[in-house]
Order: structure tokens, then C-alpha cells, then sequence
């Protein structure tokens, strides 16, 4: 990928993120892997997680 | 005084622009450097309690407003009657479509992510670090207010011309711009809910389980001495040491260590008191008696960093059972972890004259009252406590305002017309119920309060004041709740993945998207699930119209079988009812309008499916306004007689721009009413 940096994973789960990648329409299995680690990121960072926005969501009077 | 050469300029451009009554004449442009607007902002006041309550004579200062050259006019309001749609609206002078605020809750609709429709936490994408169990940020989390308009108040600054704006709702974080800002309703409490309360007792209620709003913590005497947390929000430094994940689905989900400061209550043998010591301060409380602001410290790295919030301690019951209610951890005004002031010298500068006061966006524990926690009197006491924190604000802002424009908010009000609207409504379930729960005639009390703050801005007038009261929306029962979600899953406009699942579903966890033409969402929201637009959208947008009228003729039909009324008078199509860019992209598709008496049920807003479609609401939450505007005016009272025929909301703004002799930007939606 231009730019990107370089990650080393086993071969065998290259392969078979590729075969997925190439199932589930994936343009490439860069572009499937970024999808991956976006999403798993996106946990971690949380910015509002589901359980935290139910909470939230609850506090507010209207909302039962 | 010295005018500027910017000072002249501006005036003048602004004699020049529709100004004319205004003459050119050096005096009146001096004496329009003078001029001073308030806006009064009471939440839910209801023009027709109103003049019932004028015609009593309970509403003194309404009532001689109005005979000595004032005026008092039916307001509209927003498509839905809803504060923070109707705020976002009277804030930026347009109509929903351009403030992009539709409802309370709002979907993004590629993922079905939900969020409060006023603001978003956004995480940042890079900045974390983990060592160990700690989990260290570089980088801090944005909060971003949605409204997507600019306010009128910005004009004003541009001009030179000095705004604060106390508390209006949908204003969390401030709007960018030179006005001092204190955010309303919209604005979390250190837990980043809207409101969290803690209940600790030996004899937890039967439905701990099922509040919302709160949390319950068992908590038993031993040798007269009861010991327990208050828990903050997750510390995003630390992993929980005991399990740092778990696998959901065959993903790793992290958990983060809860934030919590411990606390022991000391309880008299022999007499109904009790010593609480937490963090080495030590309160003692009678029965039934309400703790002053407790400042906490949660600890998120060890002498390092640390998150500020306060508390209030009700000593509810010591004896025979143990009843400890704690309110939600507000943000600290004295030092805020969340930017609740702009700038914050405004913050800092109301704190050391005022000290703490409330800074959650709803102040006002409804919740605890829904719930059981509290009972009606218990429930007045605390919001007359956040009225108090309101009237001394107040206090101090009529008397240090001598210029420009002054926007003041009043919540209490709309809250206890909500809680309390069982009282004077004899088709509420709970209304022999509410008889007999001690109170007397609460709504009077309230309004009476407002009359009082009138009395206080009528006493600031003179001729260069010109003072407006308005509300957002009127007041109505809410009596019978209807099952929007329930409704279009029995006509086949949605359907379960799993039927037999139906009455578990929450959240639209089994809702079988791929079949599904519309949802409902929020309170008055109806979403067809349009492809192109929803991620997982099936309808043609060639179908969506004909879809759409099919969906309003049957809902304007529906007739309930309990009291032979139409519940919803008008399914409103957004594309006709509003102009700008986030009509049909975040937009309901249809806004629900409910009748007096109706309103979308509790179930229904996040996506439940009970088995009827119209219930009986038995929440003491009795009095509701999220329904057609044309059922719930606003109100607008003015010491000025009023040309425009039709005042809208936000036809506000521009007339206070007009007031204080600044152009009206193009664009607006608003007109002025003078």
C-alpha cells in the first residue's frame, strides 16, 4: 500500500484473510485488514460505545 | 462615552437596514448604544396555564405586564414540540432542517448508531498507550456540539456587543463565539449520562432491576456503621486488573477499572442522625435532610491526575431500613473536567460569586421520582433546590447587567409540569394516586415562582429594555403511550428476526432489517429504511413517497379503542414541513404529531416491542409535550406590542438583533416580530 507501513502476520491467516477478503467484496486484503483493525480500534477508543450511549441515553428523563 | 470609528460604522450600517423608526440623529444612535434585551427562557410555560392562572390573580407581574403596554401572544413552536429541536431552533433563528436537530435521539444511519441528537463524543484515533494495566491517553476526547447553524448571538459579538446566554438548551459545549456561555440541557454528568443517581439501602426495591437513570447498591448496617463506593465513570487509564477482557462474539472487548471513592455513613444509635466521611470531609445529615455540593476527587492516575465532581447526600431513612440517595456526580463549576463555560473566566467568575451550583443539563432527578427512590415531596424539595441555584444566578446577572443582551433559563418549571401534571388531570391513571401523596396544588406554585422572576426583570426595565418571556413549547397529559415500533411490526412494515423473541427485543436487536421498510426512533421520529441511506436499507428511493403517504393515511386513521380518539393528528412529511441540508439525510421521514393526552410510549423510543399498540401511562412522569405543536403553543409575553400575525420561535433572535440595532443576517428562517 503507498504510504502504508508494513505488518507481518502469519501466512496462514494471510491466507485466509484473503479468501474472505475476496468473499466479502474487499477490493484488496489491505483494505479488508484496515477495515478489521478500524472497527477493532474503534472499540478500544470507545468514543461512545454502545453500552455507554444505552446508558446515557436512559438518564434522560423522556427516555425509559 | 467614546464611539470608535467601528462603534459609528456600525451604527450606521445598521440605521440603514430596516432601522428607519429608529432616527438617524446622533441622540438615538447614542441611546441605541444603550439599549438592553432579556430574554427570559422558561421552560414549558404554558400560555393557556397562563392566563388561567392571570385570571386567579397568581401571576401579579404577568398580569400588569400585560395592562400596562405589554403583550401576550400564542408562540409556534417546532415539528416536534421538543426543547432541545425547539431551543436549537430559537438559538440559530431556522427551522430543523437547518439545525440538523429532529428529536432528542438521533441515528447514524450506516451503522444504526445511536446518539443524543445535541452533541457527540469523539474519541481521538491515535494517543493510546498501554503499560501494564494502564492505559495512558495522550490525547483527550472531543465533544462536539451537532447543532449545525450558527446562534444570533454571534452577530452580536461581532458587533461589539456583549451576550450571555444562561443554560439554553442544545448548547453543549458552547457554540464557538465571543458570548458567555454557561451550557444547558445537553450537558452529562461526570459520568457522561444525562443523569445517574445512586441509591444505597438494606432493603433494595423490587424493581431495582429495571431502573433506568440510576443505580442501586445493596448496602448493610453493621455496628451502626454502613460502608460502600460512589463510582465515577470508567478510568480509561487502567484496565480492570481482574478481567482486562472478554471475548463477545469472538471479539475481545476491553474493560476498563471503574473510578471510585469510598465512603462510610456512622449511624447514631439512639437518634435518627448519621456522620457520612468521605475523602477525610465529614457530613452530618438528620433523617430526611439533604447534604450541601460534596466535592470528590476520583483518583485516575495515582498523585497525578485527577477528575473533580460533587455530590448531594439525602439522608432519606436510618431507621428501620437504611436509605442513602446520592445524586448524580455533576461536573464541579469550580473546576469543570468538561467545558461546560465559555469562556472560562465566566465560570470561574459566576463560582466565586455564587459558589457551586448544579451543572448537569437536567438538574432536576425525575428519574429517582419515576422510579420510587423518592416520593412527590421528596422530589419537590430537591428541584426547589435546583431552583434556588437558578434564582441566585439569576440574581446576580439582572444585577450586573447593564448592555447587550442578556438570555436567562429557567428548568423547573417544565420538569415538575411533567411530574406533576397528574394533579390537575383527571384522565391520568395516576391521579386519585397523586391526591394522596401530600402535595397541594404544585403547578400553582411553580408558575407563581415564574410570576416571581418576571417581577425581578420588570423591576430592571426602563426605555432603552425591552424584555421578552418566551417558552419552547406549551403542556399536555400524557396518559396513553403508543407503540410506534409495535404498530408497524403488526402491519407489516417491519418485522423480527425471531417473532417468538418479540417481547425481549431492545435496542432493535432482533429486528430483521433486510425485510424492514420503517422504524421509529425517539420520541416523534418514523425512518423508512431507505437504501442509499440506511446501511442495511431495502426501499427504493422510486417507492419511498408513495410508502410514505400510505404510512401517514393509516397512522392519521388509527382510532384508540379506549377513548375513540384519533392519537396522532398529523404525520408530518419532513420534505414538506422542512427546508435545508439535513432534511431526508438525518431527518425522520415522517415526524409523529401526536394528540393532547398521547405521546409515543417509553417502550417504543429505543426500539421495543410490546404486545399492545396503546397503553396506559402509569409513570409519574404524567405531563408530556413531544407531541403535534399545534396541541402545545408556546408562549410570548413582551414589554413591547407585537406587529408580526404568527411569532414563531425562532423569529426571536432576529427581533433581538433588530432590538439592539444589528443587521439580520440573510438566510434565517426568523423575522422580526416588532
Amino acid at each position: 500500500m503507498l504510504g502504508g507501513a508494513k505488518v507481518k502476520i502469519r501466512k496462514e491467516l494471510y491466507e485466509r484473510v484473503k479468501k474472505y477478503a475476496e468473499l466479502a467484496g474487499y477490493s484488496s486484503v489491505d483494505e479488508f485488514v484496515e477495515y478489521a483493525l478500524e472497527k477493532e480500534l474503534s472499540k478500544l477508543e470507545g468514543s461512545d460505545s454502545e453500552d455507554e450511549v444505552k446508558k446515557k441515553l436512559k438518564g434522560l428523563g423522556y427516555i425509559s | 462615552m467614546k464611539i470608535t470609528r467601528r462603534d459609528f460604522i456600525r451604527s450606521s450600517a445598521g440605521a440603514g437596514l430596516g432601522l428607519a423608526a429608529m432616527s438617524g440623529s446622533g441622540k438615538a444612535r447614542a441611546a441605541r448604544l444603550n439599549k438592553k434585551v432579556i430574554v427570559l427562557g422558561i421552560d414549558g410555560l404554558d400560555p393557556f396555564l397562563l392566563q388561567k392562572f392571570m385570571a386567579q390573580g397568581l401571576m401579579p407581574n404577568f398580569a400588569k405586564l400585560n395592562s400596562q403596554g405589554g403583550d401576550f401572544r400564542l408562540m409556534q413552536t417546532t415539528i416536534p414540540a421538543q426543547s432541545p429541536v425547539a431551543w436549537a431552533s430559537f438559538s440559530t433563528s431556522c427551522n430543523p432542517g437547518k439545525t440538523g436537530i429532529f428529536d432528542f435521539i438521533h441515528r447514524e444511519p450506516k451503522h444504526f448508531n445511536l446518539y443524543l441528537s445535541s452533541s457527540q463524543t469523539i474519541a481521538p484515533k491515535t494517543g493510546k498507550i498501554k503499560i501494564g494495566d494502564w492505559m495512558l491517553s495522550t490525547k483527550s476526547a472531543q465533544i462536539k456540539n451537532l447543532v449545525g447553524a450558527e446562534p444570533f448571538w454571534n452577530e452580536l459579538t461581532k458587533a461589539k456587543i456583549p451576550a450571555t446566554i444562561f443554560r439554553v438548551p442544545s448548547n453543549f459545549p458552547a457554540f464557538a463565539g465571543a458570548a458567555r456561555q454557561f451550557s444547558g440541557m445537553g450537558t452529562p454528568d461526570l459520568l457522561g449520562t444525562y443523569g445517574t443517581f445512586s441509591y444505597y439501602t438494606d432493603y433494595p426495591p423490587e424493581n431495582s432491576k429495571e431502573i433506568t437513570g440510576g443505580e442501586v447498591y445493596p448496602t448493610f448496617v453493621k455496628n451502626h456503621v454502613a460502608e460502600n463506593f460512589i463510582f465515577g465513570p470508567d478510568n480509561s487509564f487502567r484496565l480492570n486488573p481482574d478481567k482486562p477482557y472478554e471475548i463477545v462474539g469472538g471479539e475481545k472487548n476491553y474493560n476498563y477499572e471503574k473510578l471510585s471513592i469510598p465512603f462510610k455513613v456512622y449511624i447514631d444509635p439512639a437518634n435518627p442522625v448519621a456522620k457520612i466521611v468521605i475523602q477525610g470531609q465529614e457530613i452530618f445529615l438528620k433523617e430526611g435532610e439533604w447534604s450541601d455540593w460534596v466535592e470528590l476527587e476520583f483518583e485516575l492516575l495515582p498523585h497525578l491526575k485527577h477528575l473533580p465532581g460533587m455530590v448531594k447526600f439525602y439522608l432519606k431513612q436510618v431507621k428501620p431500613d437504611f436509605k442513602l440517595y446520592v445524586s448524580p456526580v455533576n461536573i464541579n463549576p469550580a473546576d469543570p473536567a468538561l467545558p461546560i463555560f465559555s469562556p472560562e473566566a465566566y465560570g470561574r467568575e459566576m463560582v466565586s460569586n455564587l459558589g457551586r451550583f448544579y451543572t448537569q443539563g437536567i438538574s432536576e432527578d425525575t428519574k429517582a421520582r419515576s422510579y420510587g427512590i423518592i416520593n412527590d415531596l421528596e422530589y419537590w424539595t430537591q428541584s426547589q433546590m435546583v431552583t434556588a441555584d437558578w434564582f441566585r444566578a439569576y440574581r446576580w446577572h439582572l444585577d450586573n447587567f447593564h448592555t447587550g443582551f442578556l438570555f436567562f433559563y429557567f428548568s423547573t418549571l417544565d420538569l415538575g409540569q411533567h411530574m406533576f401534571w397528574r394533579y390537575i388531570d383527571p384522565g391520568n391513571p395516576l391521579h386519585l394516586d397523586a391526591l394522596r401523596q401530600g402535595m397541594t396544588q404544585p403547578l400553582e406554585k411553580l408558575y407563581q415562582e415564574m410570576d416571581a422572576a418576571m417581577g425581578m426583570a420588570m423591576a430592571k426595565l426602563d426605555e432603552d429594555t425591552t424584555l421578552l418571556v418566551i417558552s419552547d413549547h406549551g403542556f399536555a397529559g400524557f396518559n396513553r403511550g403508543f407503540n410506534l415500533n409495535s404498530w408497524l411490526l403488526d402491519n407489516g412494515y417491519l418485522f423480527l428476526i425471531d417473532p417468538a423473541r418479540r417481547a425481549q427485543t431492545d435496542y432493535f436487536d432482533n429486528v430483521d432489517w433486510g425485510r424492514t421498510r420503517a422504524y421509529g426512533l425517539g420520541i416523534n421520529g418514523l425512518y423508512l429504511n431507505l437504501q442509499g441511506r440506511e446501511g442495511t436499507g431495502i426501499v427504493p428511493p422510486e417507492q419511498a413517497d408513495q410508502l410514505l403517504k400510505e404510512l401517514k393515511t393509516k397512522l392519521e386513521a388509527l382510532v384508540d379503542p379506549k377513548t375513540r380518539e384519533h392519537p396522532i393528528k398529523n404525520a408530518y412529511l419532513s420534505r414538506e414541513v422542512f427546508k435545508g441540508k439535513f432534511v431526508g439525510t438525518l431527518s425522520p421521514d415522517i415526524v409523529v404529531g401526536y394528540r393532547r393526552g398521547f405521546r409515543g410510549s417509553w417502550e417504543t423510543t429505543l426500539g421495543k416491542f410490546p404486545k399492545d399498540w396503546l397503553v396506559d401511562n402509569t409513570d409519574p412522569w404524567s405531563g408530556d409535550h413531544c407531541i403535534d405543536p399545534s396541541e402545545v403553543p408556546a408562549t410570548l409575553v413582551s414589554n413591547k406590542k407585537i406587529k408580526k400575525s404568527d411569532p414563531g420561535i425562532w423569529d426571536i433572535g432576529p427581533s433581538v438583533l433588530q432590538e439592539l440595532g444589528v443587521r439580520v443576517p440573510e438566510g434565517l428562517d426568523g423575522k422580526p416580530i416588532f
